[in-house]
């Protein structure tokens, strides 16, 4: 199954749900941003298809803001 | 609640608290400093008052010992012609303001009143019986109703005095200035005695004179009972053959002043009782001397009413004065407080970037282990799907490369702006500490 992309638009945000995710215990994995997504950040998270919910609850209850998700 | 408020709140609260203590610490002076000075103004009137009544015994006394060797009179009673001696009596009476006047012979016998009636002796009158040893007296004394009678003096004297609207006691004797002295011939043997002077109930002059002189307001009391008085009532006349209380409650009987509070007529007076004596310094009655208090009061209450009206005027001034001091302080304290949070995020996120930055080069180094286990495989298999893993692991660890790369790039950056952040909150703390201690605070 092919992960889930989060973006968001800052490098200092993605850094920082990565931070928020991990506290969670939602596993994700920081990779370069793909060429289809649009962020002016360099920079994305990669999850389990399967925790999508869990970590966008996460990103909320720890007031960043998503850029937007890929699948 | 935000600084602002509480700021102000606790400024308008010193102020109220502050404005509240001064009312009521100056309201309790003034109390005790006007009601001192009350006391001691009344004491002063009282004296005078005092000096009033002692001067007109001195006159009935001065009176009496004149007529006693006067030429006229000492003929006119050493020729018996006592028609004669009533008309001069009358006279002299009439003119000097005396309630009655009486000549007695040797004996204490009546020889001729002033008011003409004839007859009755004062032969037990003690102060007459003095007069005829040769002795000039005077006093202030209760006059009975057996001589009073006779000097047609009694229907004065006679009064119901009551208590709150309810009589409670009947008086038939007044009091009385008296004097008397002896009447000589020329050989100065003894050929009687003059007995005369002012019967105080329901007797105005003493006390209106009193109070036209000395202001307030003043009574003659017989016993404990106003028999004289300048006192009025709420419908304007005047107190009179009333009781007071305070003349027995502060047992004046024992022969001293009392200074206090004390109601006549409806209103409250500050007032003083001084005892009067007869001869043998028996308390027969008082003398009764007031201010009313609201003639204290009334300054009290002025007094209050301009310091709560001059306090409300100044919080209102310390108020606009505080306000915007509070306002712009408030304003600075906003400002550097955005300044503090601002730096404490870009901290935070170099924190956090340190941490994820560490994660991902822990998650590179598992991925480069792997690497080097596959590589070591197909060293030994040459198998073709080893290759193919080994691009793929190849190919992760380029990402990773990059992802370090970039983390590397953004770390640096965010450090060198909390290098900045760390130099601006060294600034905050400046001027907060500035705030907090003054201008010349270092």
């Amino acid at each position: 199954m092919t992960d889930v992309i989060l973006f968001f638009s800052s490098n200092a945000d993605t850094m920082i749900a990565t931070k928020a995710l991990k506290d969670a215990g939602v596993s994700a994995k920081m990779i370069p941003k793909p060429a289809a997504v649009n962020t002016a950040s360099n920079l994305c998270l990669s999850i389990d298809p399967g925790s999508e919910t869990v970590a966008v609850s996460a990103l909320r209850g720890a007031n960043i803001s998503l850029g937007g998700v890929v699948k | 609640m935000s600084l602002r408020v509480r700021l102000l709140g606790t400024i308008v609260g010193a102020i109220v608290l502050f404005f509240i203590v001064s009312v009521v610490a100056a309201r309790l002076a003034l109390t005790r400093d006007l009601m001192a000075q009350g006391r001691s103004e009344v004491t002063n009137g009282s004296n005078a008052f005092a000096g009033y009544w002692d001067s007109r015994k001195d006159q009935i006394r001065l009176l009496i010992s004149q007529d006693a060797v006067s030429d006229a009179l000492r003929k006119t009673l050493q020729a018996h012609d006592t028609k004669a001696l009533q008309d001069q009596l009358s006279n002299i009476a009439r003119t000097s303001g005396l309630s009655f006047l009486t000549i007695v012979d040797t004996s204490g016998k009546v020889v001729a009143r002033a008011n003409g009636g004839d007859g009755g002796s004062f032969a037990s009158n003690k102060y007459v019986q003095r007069a005829l040893t040769g002795e000039t007296v005077s006093s202030a004394v209760l006059m009975p109703q057996s001589e009073l009678a006779p000097e047609g003096l009694a229907q004065q004297a006679a009064a119901d005095v009551s208590d709150a609207s309810k009589t409670v006691e009947h008086l038939a004797s007044g009091l009385t200035m008296i004097a008397a002295a002896p009447m000589s011939d020329q050989n100065e043997r003894t050929l009687g005695a003059i007995y005369g002077g002012v019967l105080m109930n329901h007797f105005y002059d003493l006390v209106d004179q009193s109070t036209h002189a000395l202001g307030g307001q003043t009574a003659v009391l017989q016993g404990n009972a106003v028999v004289s008085s300048t006192i009025s009532q709420q419908d304007g006349t005047r107190v009179i053959d009333a009781r007071v209380d305070a003349f027995d409650e502060h047992n004046l009987r024992a022969g001293q002043p009392w200074v206090g509070s004390d109601v006549q007529g409806g209103t409250q007076y500050l007032a003083r009782l001084d005892p009067i004596t007869d001869d043998q310094n028996a308390v027969i009655g008082a003398r009764w001397y007031g201010v009313p208090m609201s003639q204290i009061t009334s300054i009290i209450n002025h007094m209050t009413e301009t310091f709560m009206l001059w306090g409300f005027i100044a919080m209102l001034i310390a108020l606009c004065v505080a306000v915007p001091i509070v306002q712009r302080v408030s304003n600075q304290l906003a400002k550097r407080s955005e300044q503090v949070s601002a730096a404490a995020k870009e901290l935070g996120v170099a924190i956090v970037g340190g941490e994820v930055s560490g994660d991902h080069v822990a998650a590179t180094r598992s991925a480069v282990e792997r690497a080097g286990v596959l590589i070591d495989q197909l060293a030994g298999e040459k198998s073709g799907k080893s290759i193919d893993e080994l691009k793929a692991v190849n190919q992760e660890l380029v990402g990773d490369m990059i992802v370090i790369d970039t983390l590397s790039q953004e770390m640096s950056s965010r450090l060198q702006q909390a290098v900045t952040r760390v130099s601006e909150l060294n600034d905050v703390a400046s001027v907060l500490d500035k705030l907090v201690h003054g201008a010349s605070a270092k």
